[in-house]
């Protein structure tokens, strides 16, 4: 196969892992948003408390991006 | 308060409507072309400018005009800060107030969660947090990442030129009146700034300040005792068993604070690099106002990735000094 056309589908493929940290990110902040409901004064807290949360899963999905700019863009 | 605040729109409008038009005939003209890229830095020279005997050559690139741009920002900023707040107004207006606002934010957010320690620790959040967003934020000013120097590369594309001594590239088709010199090398643009952020040399160096500056913190606090975070001895002889998994999990910390480097650093390259990625790609698929939705993504991207930065340097600061207890450490990140 040429190498051109291997690096683009192994760019494609890195990007899979990303639907774990969007999986990740959908239940973090729905939970986050249940809790907001149920009690509006903590929505501070909840709210950085979830902003982190979604920082360490998407560090996974950058993680993949980063591969994936890697074998497209270097070499 | 209600005329002050009025947007001109009968007359902004226009503007709009006349950037439109000026962007789609320039878009006409010179259609724009994805530039080739690369993932480090680009050098303004081939030959380094001097060399360290140990370390090798130095280069300088474009990422370091922009670290030095940003640095020139930063305390252009802080001196119109300190002269709105030795003026004596009690209520700072413009960029002093918009400051303000975003430095009580930070310092609240700090003190909720550091309690004691937040005077000691607020000046990396808030250092950390000014200049990624200063940095990000370069990302948005036109000419970053498209003026700079030609270049004849291999990956180049033809040059034309649109006034004496300025030129551009355009696209292969394109430039056939001067295929002549186009078609042994063509040439490609090195930027004279380029996002700082998409140098992995300073998000590894700011991950680095941010680790290191987090040991320290806990050393601080807890004094030696801190250490045994990591290298857990302490229940090996009396509780065999459990000491030894205790062990175990002080060196799973360890790597834990080591991989703290690589997702800081990762995260906040990969974002801005992906989004001045697809900027470049919009600005070639749609070259005409598509790209302003864009670049208002990246100004909230910026915006989030400067302040999780600061962020997350904060709560593992807070949570170092906080000490570990007995095994009370259980939501390892």
């Amino acid at each position: 196969m040429e190498v051109a056309a291997a690096k683009l589908i192994g760019a494609g493929l890195a990007m899979i892992g990303t639907i774990g940290a969007g999986l990740g990110i959908g239940v973090l902040v729905n939970g986050a948003v249940q809790g907001i409901a149920r009690n509006p004064d903590a929505s501070g807290n909840v709210q950085t408390n979830m902003i982190l949360g979604i920082a360490f899963a998407e560090a996974v999905a950058i993680y993949c991006l980063v591969v994936a700019l890697l074998i497209l863009f270097v070499g | 308060m209600e005329r002050t605040r009025k947007w001109r729109w009968g007359v902004n409008r226009w503007f709009v409507l006349l950037f439109i038009i000026l962007g789609a005939v320039a878009a006409g003209s010179y259609a724009p072309v994805l530039p080739h890229i690369q993932l480090p830095a680009e050098k303004y020279s081939h030959t380094p400018l001097f060399t360290i005997p140990v370390i090798g050559p130095f280069y300088w690139t474009n990422t370091l005009t922009a670290m030095v741009l940003a640095d020139i920002l930063l305390l252009l900023l802080a001196l119109v800060v300190r002269r709105a707040a030795t003026s004596g107004e009690l209520i700072p207006r413009g960029i002093a107030g918009a400051v303000e606002g975003l430095l009580e934010v930070i310092y609240n957010l700090t003190e909720s969660t550091a309690g004691k320690w937040a005077k000691s620790i607020f000046p990396y959040f808030a250092t950390i947090t000014l200049l990624v967003l200063v940095v990000n934020w370069m990302e948005l000013i036109p000419g970053v990442d498209s003026i700079g120097i030609l270049e004849e590369s291999e990956h180049g594309f033809p040059v034309k030129e649109v006034a004496p001594g300025i030129a551009t590239i355009v696209k292969a088709d394109a430039g056939e009146e001067n295929a002549g010199e186009a078609e042994h090398a063509g040439y490609s643009l090195i930027p004279y700034v380029r996002v700082l952020s998409t140098d992995l040399n300073f998000t590894v160096g700011l991950a680095l300040v941010s680790v290191v500056m987090t040991q320290v913190f806990g050393f601080r606090a807890l004094g030696a005792g801190y250490f045994s975070k990591f290298i857990n001895v302490g229940g090996l002889f009396k509780r065999p068993i459990f000491g030894v998994i205790d062990f175990g999990v002080g060196l799973l910390e360890l790597i834990s604070e080591i991989s703290k480097i690589l997702s800081f650093s990762f995260r906040l390259f990969g974002n801005i690099f992906a989004g001045s990625v697809l900027l470049f790609v919009i600005g070639t698929l749609v070259p005409v106002f598509a790209q302003s939705i864009f670049l208002m993504l990246e100004f909230a991207v910026g915006l989030i990735q400067a302040v999780v930065f600061g962020m997350l340097t904060m709560v593992f600061m807070a949570q170092a000094t906080a000490g570990h207890g007995d095994h009370g450490d259980e939501h390892a990140h």
